[in-house]
């Protein structure tokens, strides 16, 4: 079928060519390199067997690591941490399994 | 000797006709023109038929490591969310614009049109074959000329979770750091 052909002309430019604007929200053109919004975490909600849940953590646990010293304690909302789960000596282990025995 | 005058008629007949809808250019090719029920079932057909087969031997991997999750989720955002839509939005100029429509992959399966999935395994065979390989005159590329087999894995399991995200969830999996 020559229309694929045909079709691939068409479609491919049209492509590479409006890859980068996404939607007509400017809003939604601003997005690069976001960091991760690790405020809203609830941690009462997350079941701490989840994968989605450990990621989360390990994302934002590896977020503070790196901002250590230099945290914006203004965007915290230290009444929903839960401290009993974070780990103090997380640099001294480079291991990234350690991270995933928390137990209920 | 009469049937096979008749099917030489038959044949000639056919490749004229296909050359004459070929040449003058009656076919309409714009994206914004869907096709008839027809010709989209033809190719709804070809395309699900090929995929089965050529995806029905893949090895899966455990897809369970949540650090799958973390890669699979930031190249999904940089690459396909253009197309492929996140949690909460419905639509963008690619999933308006493409015909081929991209289903939106943040919500179930069941609810992309056309798309068999399968059970768990046979959808995630499928989803790692589309990812790696493409779908010819769509606007799904071929991600396996520029992505080990390991990436695209990590895709295939951010993809599984994807329906059942919050934006939230999806913001921080998601996030470059
Ligand atoms: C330029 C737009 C575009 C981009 C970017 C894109 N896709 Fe697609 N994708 C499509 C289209 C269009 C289809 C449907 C093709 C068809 O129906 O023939 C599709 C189909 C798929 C399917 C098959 C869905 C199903 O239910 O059968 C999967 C899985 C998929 N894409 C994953 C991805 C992933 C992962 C990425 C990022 C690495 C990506 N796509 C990037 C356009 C895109």
């Amino acid at each position: 079928m020559k229309n694929f052909r045909k079709v691939a002309f068409i479609v491919i430019p049209a492509i590479t060519l409006s890859i980068s604007a996404t939607a007509h929200d400017p809003k939604l053109h601003v997005k690069k390199a976001e960091k991760a919004d690790c405020s809203k975490m609830d941690h009462s909600k997350m079941d701490m067997k989840d994968p989605v849940a450990i990621a989360m953590m390990k994302k934002c646990m590896k977020q503070a690591e790196k901002s250590k010293g230099k945290m914006d304690h203004s965007k915290m909302d230290h009444s929903k941490m839960d401290h009993s789960k974070m780990k103090k000596d997380e640099h001294k282990t480079k291991k990234k399994d350690d991270q995933n025995e928390h137990n209920h | 000797m009469k049937i096979f005058k008749f099917l030489l008629l038959l044949a000639a007949l056919g490749v004229g006709g296909g050359a004459t809808v070929m040449y003058s250019g009656i076919v309409n090719v714009a994206a914004d023109e869907p096709h008839s029920d027809l010709v989209f079932w033809l190719l709804e057909q070809t395309r699900e038929n090929s995929i089965k087969k050529a995806a029905q031997s893949i090895e899966v991997p455990d897809l369970s490591d949540p650090e799958l999750l973390l890669t699979g989720g930031a190249d999904y955002e940089y690459m396909c969310s253009s197309c492929h839509l996140k949690p909460d939005q419905i639509e963008s100029d690619m999933s308006l614009g493409l015909y081929p429509v991209p289903p939106n992959l943040a919500v179930s399966g069941e609810s992309h049109k056309g798309n068999e999935q399968g059970d768990e395994i046979e959808s995630a065979r499928k989803h790692f074959w589309v990812i790696k390989h493409g779908i010819k005159a769509s606007g799904m590329p071929a991600w396996g000329k520029t992505h080990d087999d390991h990436r695209i894995w990590a895709m295939v399991a951010f993809i599984k979770r994807l329906p059942t995200l919050t934006p939230e969830q999806y913001q921080v999996l998601t996030a470059i750091e």
